[in-house]
Order: C-alpha cells, then structure tokens, then sequence
C-alpha cells in the first residue's frame, strides 16, 4: 500500500510538471457555457480519459513484465514469493530507467529529454486542439484519451515501475495510483485557470524528480539486494490481490 | 477505367484507382485511396472548427477508451485475479465487457463495415471485407457466449482489431503524407495563388488568371509563380527545380526570373513576361501530375493480384477454422480462422510500388528532370546501353574557332579580317569567327561592298583592298594564291572532320580557320559516371567518323562504341541491334532525334520538355542538364530496388504469417498487429528514397556558366587550342 502512496505523491508532485504541457490542455479545455457543473464534468472526463490510458498501458507494462518472468520457467511470480531472475533483471533495467528519468527532472541528462520527448509528433498535438473546442461529451473524453499517450517522462517511467511489478493487476494499480496522482492539480488548472508561480512549479518538479528517484531506488534495490526484495514484499504484499 | 482512376489521392498524393473512398472535407469534395488516408487528412488539414475533423477524432477517442477498457479488464481475467477469486463474477464481468465493446465495435468497425457495403455493392470483395467478417465473428461468437455464460469471451480481440488496423492505416497515411510534402507544390502551380499587384491594390488570384504585363508581388521564402523581369527590390532565387542545381543566384533589378525558382531573401515585384500557364514550370507540374497517375505493367500486376488476394483468405480462414473445428473446442477454431483473416495483408502489396515510384519521380522532378511515366523509370533503372546523340548533347552544338593556320601573318590580322567580313553575314561559322575575334578583344576591320557567294563564300574590300572568306573552291573561283602548304592543312583538317574556312586578302589565301563543335564540359566526367555505374555508353553520329572520333576520345567513349556516317533511320537500327543486348536508352537534344528517341526503350532528352507531350521522350533533363543523368540513373535504380524489396517483404510477410496463422500459432490481436505493422514498414522503406543524395555538380564545375554564355566559353579554351594549331 506504502508504494502506491508514493506513487500517488509522486504523481501529485509530477503534476505541476505536467503543467506546462497537459496544463496549458486542460485551460484550454475551458469552461462550459451550462455552468460550473457542466465545466467539471468536462473536466472529469478528460481526466478519466487520461486516467482510463494510464491504466491500460499500466496493466499492459504489468502483464509485459509477467509474461517476461514467466518465460523464465517460473510460475507466476506472486509478491509475497521471493524474486525470481526474470523479475529481478526488470526490476533493475525498470529501476534504472526511472534513475535516469529523476535525473532528467533535476535537469542533469539533458540528453534524455530528447529521447524521452523525441516521440512527439507536433503534427497531432495540432490536430489534437480541434477536440479543445469541440462541443459535447465525447470531445474532452477523446483529448484525454490521446493525452495520455503523449510522450512524457513521468508516464514512461511509472510504465517501467508498473512493468517491473510483473502483474497486470499491480501494474494497473501502479499507474492508478500516479494517475490519481495527478488528478488534482490538473482539475485546478482547468477549473481556476491560474497559473502557478515558476518558483513553486520548479519545487513541484523536484519533489516529484524525488519521488521517482526514491522510487527507482527501491525498485533497483529490489533487483539487487536480496534483503531488500523483503521490504519491497511488504509495501506490495498487502494489496497484492 | 472509371472515373476514379484519374483522380489522386487527396492526403498521399497516389492514384486513388478502384479504391477510392470520398468524403467532404472542409465543404470540398475529396477522393481518398484508403480509409487511413481519409482519417489522416481529416485530423490533419480538417479545417480547426469544423465538425467533421474533429468528430472523428472523438469518435477514435471514445472507440480509445471503450476499447482499452475492454482489453484491460480481459487482461486482468487472462492474468490472474479474477480466475482464482470467484466463478461467479465472471459472467457480470463479461456482461461490462459487452457494454463496452459494443459502441466500440459500432463506432470503429463502422467505416469498415461501410466501405465493405459500398465495395460489394460494386461486385468486389476489399480487405475491409476480411477485417468485417473476422470481427462480426468474434463479436457475434462472444455474445452468444455471454448469454450462455460460457467461460470464455473476445470481445477483446474484436475491439483491439479494429483499433489496430485504425492505427494502423492512420499511421501509414501519415508516412504517405511525409511523401507527398514533396509532391504537393509540384502539383500545384496553377492553382497556387500570385499577389497580383494593379495600382495600389494587391489581389490573390491563381497562378492560370496571370497574364503577361501584370505585376506580381513575391516576399521572401514564397516561390516565384510566373516567368518575368523584377521592377523592384533585389533577392537571391533558388532555382533548382528548373536547372537542377541548389544554388542562391543573385537577382537585381532588371534581372530574368523564372517560375519554380524560390525567392529567398527579398521582397520582389515582378513584371510577368508570359502567362501563368506557359511557363516551364507549368509544364513540369503538370507531366508530373500526368505522371504520378499511370500505372507500371507491375503494378497492375500488384493489383490483380490483390483482387484475387481477398476471396483466397476469405477461403484459407474459411478453412482453417472448419479444419481445426474437428480437433479443437469451436471457440479456438473461430479464433484461429480469425487470425488467418486479419492477418492477410492486401496494402503491403498494392503500396509496395506506387509509393516508392511517386517519390522517385517526385524527387526527379524537384530538379527539373521530367518523367513520362513509371514504366519509364522502370526501363531506366534496368538500361544496360546508354547511347548519345553527339551534336547538341555531348556538344554545345555551336561551332567555334578550333584553330588558326597562317601562313606569313599574324592570327589575329587573321581574324579581324575574317571577323569584318562575317559580321556581315547569317551563317553559322561566320557567327563562331565573329565571336572568336570579340573573344580576344579585336575590333572587326570595317568592310565595304560585301557581297555572300550561297554555299561558298564571303567577299568584300577593307582597307582597299578585296578580303574573302570562304571554301577552298571559292578561293579557286576567284583565281587567288593558295599555299600549297595552307592547302595541305585545310585538307588534313577537314578530313578530320572539321569545318574549314579559308581567308584570304589581296589576291592571295593567307589562313584556314578550322571550326568545330567541342565537346561540353561535364560530357567527359558524365559519361565517366556512367560507365561506373556498369552501362556501356555509345555514340551514334550522323557525322564523318573522324570528328566521331574525336568526341569520343574527349569525353572517353571507346572507339568500338562509335557508330558513324549514320542517318537518322540508321540510328533507329543501330538502337535495334542494341536492343538484342538488353535495354537501351538513348540520349539527344530532342530537336533532331525524335524518331531515335521514340524508337529507344528509354528516350532521354536534354533540355526539351516539349518531347515529353510528343511521347518521343521518357525522361527529359534540364537544358544544360546532362551532368544529371548518372544521378537520375540513379534514383531510378534506388526506386526499383525499393520496390523489389517491398514487393519481397510483402509476398514473403503474407506467406509466412498467413501459414503461421493457419497452423494456429498466431494469436488474432498479435496478428492484427503484425498486420498493421506491415505495410508501415513498406511506407518506411519507401520513404528512405527521400534521402537519396542530391546531384553533385562537382562533376561540371562551371557547366552553368557554360550554359548561359556559351562566348565565356571560347574566352578559356579558344587561345591554347589555336595556340597550338599555329604552326
């Protein structure tokens, strides 16, 4: 349970990360003429689509993960079981790659925001704006949709830690709890519109460069150490199933 | 032929042929080749607050969201929890799978379902058909066991199939799109729209309502719609598209545009010189355009064999599922018969050739080399004999001073006189002596009383004294001297197949001039590069042998290649024996070897587009573009190996997977993967033709200077030639 709370705050904090790009989204979504509840429901779906990709890909990356493991001969990898090679290699090569990803947060791999950003295409984010101002229901439940699978750093890394659990179940409640995560900051953007001074969105991106270092710590710890996969059992074993 | 076959796809630029598909984008009517074409253009240049675009992109987003939704909680039941927990969930968990997947499959599988309805209204079964009936079954199957709350549903592999093949025919409209960028102006030019400046007012008008006199405004980065004289402003131009070199061309008042060429730094006003539709680069937009839609023997092959692609699946998935019905539970069965029909991939072979074919001509055309059509491409990459006209392609087909012989007086006395003379007349040689002596800076003797002797001579008096300029049987008719030693030059000169001019004064010859075309500058390194490339390079002349012979050595053709002393209908034979060794193109300047050119298997022409529309030529270069050819070769070469290999990939891709699929070892989802997966690849392979190099001019280091004044030419080489002749 402690784990996903961490990912919860991670997610909080990664958020005004997003800000800058799934922010200036999320304004432009605006408000509804029907009033404030109308404007909150768009805002809800969009986060809902947003959510439902996450969680996909979540238990996407958990059932690679398992499928990975259980090509190594073993059975099922439950969590409360001790680490098999297969999950071990994933967690270090997951715990690496979100090493790298807090790196990047604290601006010290420049060369990875190429990569982690390169996917991009300007072409659909343009096109993707046409939704913005589409009117009904369907429209911000599209967006989020296709937000969600905008290239960003945060997800990619959640994705790798969600593998790394080696189970669609953990690995969709992985990328739950970080898309919850990000929940509320993102309903304040669109709802109040304001944007945050840069001072506090650069401690946000801190905290949340942190939380991931923390956690891709834990997690190539989990590979490496073998006392540390005890600890690692018992911040999933309690909601393994 | 419908009238969809002369249509191109609005998105990718290909022809839309039988597949076409319309849909109103932006108030306009539009022909699309393929449903991701038609997604792609709509998300992409679907006008921001219009409807259309944007409701597709909703319905996408929501068929998204239902179906990741289907496949997430599939994959929670395939995995783990709910198998262990309890029994009992699972059908309620099914009943949600189907309230999902239902609007999913309505709102993806709709345009399918539509564009199979259309096709089969027509008489014709289409890979939507496949893709229809492999859903519709699992659909239909999944239902019927939710109802009888059988243990196993797939709605899930319904959905994420239809989502794939979504994607996928997205994505590869979108690598399409990245080739046609290049095609788009191309295809443009009369449509595009000019400022039309009349008075104070500016005006966008098309490029076709330009006539000569009007003014056009052109800022910097725009691309010069019509031919004319800039009036105002100065600018670098780029004109690549029309003279095949990247190069900026400074441009001040006064100075010549041409159409085409791009404005790059400048705002310009400009006088046009002609209509808007009488450029040059009119023309090559529109054979490009004529181009781009005519069919290569291949790929009507490609596309018959695609029609019969579908009824072939529909029967091998028919009967993969019946075979494997008898030795696995019915619901295995289906799903494996599934997988063979969704696996079949019909697009990889019908994009394997006019993809790449479109970038290749796109490409040749961007520098100014126009193609007929793909056949001829084709025919260019598998050329074994390249054989050249000599006059006018391996020559400048302008006669100069080649040598002076004198005897007892200075050459440039010689040629002042001479230059005094021949001003005076219209011949061809008496231009080449004229432009000799301006070469070396004399001033013409002035001469009174000239009088032309037709197919002999010149005469008249200078400096009282009578001056002649002439045959040697002119010189005998007017009784003057000539040198034994003078004659015996002229004799050996003209024997070696030059032209001969005598001049003489005062009773007396006192000089030969020998003339001769000269070989162009880049001929040598042109011909070079082609023999690199593994062609056997001929010559074919009308001309004496021994001044055949004398090009060849210049530009390195071996003396076996030389065919000689031919007529025009020799030349179409000489082509014929050739033929027996394999494919020949033959090069001229389209002027005068129109039936060779016709007669060739490929006919090039240097710098006549108007053979293009006569159908003598295939492919025509620049003016003064000769120095391309190796590279067109090129570029035809890289297109057909492009579409070897796609046609290799697509056949061997569908052979092995459709095989896999019928032995059950695919898995539906993964093979509409595989699928989808497959024709991106052809798209990609075709599109690493957008990074063929560029054609180096090195080989031809002032073959442009050359071109736009030939006089700077004879500046350089005329004073070492005559240099040396002078005994």
């Amino acid at each position: 349970m402690g784990a996903y709370l961490v990912i919860f705050a991670a997610g909080f904090a990664g958020s005004f990360h997003c800000i800058g790009m799934c922010g200036g989204f999320a304004c432009a979504l605006g408000r509804d003429p029907h009033g404030q509840g109308a404007t909150l429901q768009r805002h809800l779906l969009y986060n809902l689509g947003r959510l439902s990709t996450y969680c996909f890909l979540g238990a996407l990356a958990g059932a690679l993960g398992q499928v990975i493991c259980t090509s190594q001969g073993m059975t099922i990898p439950l969590l409360s079981s001790p680490l098999d090679t297969g999950q071990r290699i994933l967690a270090i090569i997951a715990g690496l790659l979100m090493v790298a990803m807090a790196l990047q947060f604290f601006g010290l791999l420049p060369g990875w925001h190429r990569v982690s950003t390169g996917f991009a295409s300007s072409a659909l984010v343009m096109s993707l704006r046409s939704l913005l101002t589409a009117q009904g229901y369907g429209a911000p439940l599209a967006f989020g949709v296709f937000n969600g699978f905008l290239p960003c750093p945060l997800v990619y890394a959640f994705a790798a830690q969600a593998a790394s659990t080696a189970g669609a179940l953990p690995g969709f409640f992985t990328m739950a709890s970080f898309g919850l995560g990000t929940f509320p900051a993102m309903l304040l953007m669109g709802g109040v519109g304001y944007t945050l001074a840069p001072a506090w969105r650069q401690r946000g991106v801190w905290l949340a460069g942190s939380c991931i270092l923390l956690l891709g710590l834990i997690t190539l710890g989990r590979g490496l150490l073998p006392i540390a996969a005890h600890v690692a059992d018992s911040w999933h074993g309690g909601h393994a199933i | 032929m419908t009238a969809a076959d002369d249509t191109l796809c609005r998105h990718c630029l290909l022809p839309v042929g039988r597949r076409a598909m319309r849909r109103t984008v932006n108030g306009e009517s539009c022909a699309f080749c393929c449903y991701g074409c038609c997604i792609a253009n709509q998300v992409q240049s679907g006008n921001r607050y219009e409807w259309d675009a944007a409701w597709l992109l909703v319905r996408l987003g929501v068929g998204g969201f239902l179906s990741m939704n289907v496949m997430m909680f599939s994959l929670l039941i395939y995995t783990d929890p709910f198998a262990g927990v309890d029994a009992d969930m699972l059908p309620w968990i099914h009943l949600l799978l189907w309230l999902f997947a239902t609007p999913a499959v309505v709102i993806l599988g709709g345009p399918f379902l539509r564009e199979t309805w259309t096709h089969a209204t027509q008489g014709r079964l289409t890979a939507s058909a496949l893709i229809v009936l492999g859903v519709g079954a699992a659909y239909t199957y999944s239902v019927f066991a939710t109802i009888e709350r059988s243990p196993q549903v797939y709605f899930d592999t319904a959905c994420m199939v239809l989502m794939l093949f979504t994607v996928g025919y997205y994505l590869d409209a979108v690598g399409r799109a990245r080739a046609a960028r290049d095609l788009q102006p191309l295809l443009a030019a009369e449509s595009e729209l000019a400022t039309v400046v009349d008075g104070d007012a500016e005006q966008c008008r098309p490029v076709r309502e330009v006539r000569a006199g009007m003014l056009v405004r052109v800022r910097p980065g725009e691309r010069i719609p019509v031919d004319g004289v800039i009036v105002e402003g100065a600018s670098h131009t780029d004109e690549a598209v029309i003279t095949g070199e990247s190069r900026q061309i400074a441009k001040g008042l006064g100075s010549p545009v041409v159409a085409g060429s791009i404005n790059l730094d400048g705002p310009l006003l400009i006088r046009s010189s002609g209509a808007g539709t009488a450029t040059r680069w009119a023309q090559i937009c529109r054979s490009t355009r004529e181009a781009l839609l005519r069919r290569s023997p291949s790929q009507r092959l490609a596309d018959g064999i695609v029609g019969a692609f579908v009824p072939l699946i529909l029967l091998l998935g028919l009967g993969t599922a019946i075979y494997w019905a008898q030795h696995l539970p019915f619901d295995r069965a289906l799903l494996t018969g599934l997988a063979v029909l969704v696996v079949a991939c019909p697009c990889a072979v019908g994009l394997a050739a006019p993809m790449a074919t479109s970038l290749g001509i796109g490409q040749l055309a961007r520098r100014g080399c126009l193609v007929r059509d793909p056949v001829a491409l084709e025919a260019l990459a598998r050329t074994r004999v390249l054989a050249f006209d000599k006059t006018g392609t391996l020559t400048s087909g302008n006669a100069r001073v080649v040598g002076i012989d004198s005897e007892g007086v200075d050459t440039n006395e010689v040629l002042t006189r001479a230059a005094g003379l021949e001003r005076h007349s219209e011949h061809g040689l008496a231009h080449a002596i004229a432009v000799a002596a301006a070469a070396r800076g004399l001033e013409p003797v002035p001469t009174r009383d000239v009088r032309t002797v037709p197919g002999r001579g010149i005469c008249g008096s200078a400096e009282g004294q009578p001056v002649a300029a002439g045959s040697g049987a002119f010189m005998r008719d007017l009784g003057w001297l000539l040198p034994p030693a003078l004659a015996e030059q002229g004799r050996s000169r003209e024997a070696s197949g030059h032209s001969v001019v005598y001049v003489g004064w005062g009773g007396r010859v006192h000089a030969v001039l020998s003339l001769d075309d000269t070989p162009l500058q880049e001929a040598r390194a042109t011909v070079e590069a082609l023999r690199y490339r593994g062609l056997r390079v001929m010559l074919l002349t009308g001309d004496l042998p021994a001044a055949a012979q004398r090009i060849a050595a210049a530009v390195a053709i071996e003396t076996e290649d030389i065919r000689a002393g031919l007529a025009p209908e020799a030349k179409s034979m000489a082509l014929d024996r050739q033929q027996a060794y394999g494919i020949v193109a033959m090069v001229g300047d389209g002027l005068n070897d129109g039936p060779a050119l016709a007669r060739a298997d490929v006919g090039i022409a240097v710098g006549s587009a108007t053979d293009l529309a006569r159908e003598t030529a295939a492919l025509v270069l620049p003016a003064g573009g000769l120095w391309m050819l190796p590279w067109a070769v090129d570029v035809a070469r890289a297109v057909r190996m492009t579409i070897l290999t796609n046609l290799m990939w697509a056949f061997g891709y569908n052979c092995i997977a459709v095989t896999l699929a019928m032995l059950g070892w695919l898995q539906p989802v993964l093979a509409a993967a595989i699928m989808a997966g497959s024709s991106i690849i052809v798209v990609l392979n075709s599109l690493r033709l957008e990074r063929l190099p560029d054609p180096v001019p090195s080989a031809a280091p002032d073959q442009s200077a050359a071109v736009e004044s030939a006089p700077t030419t004879h500046t350089c080489s005329l004073p070492i030639i005559a240099g040396q002749a002078i005994p």
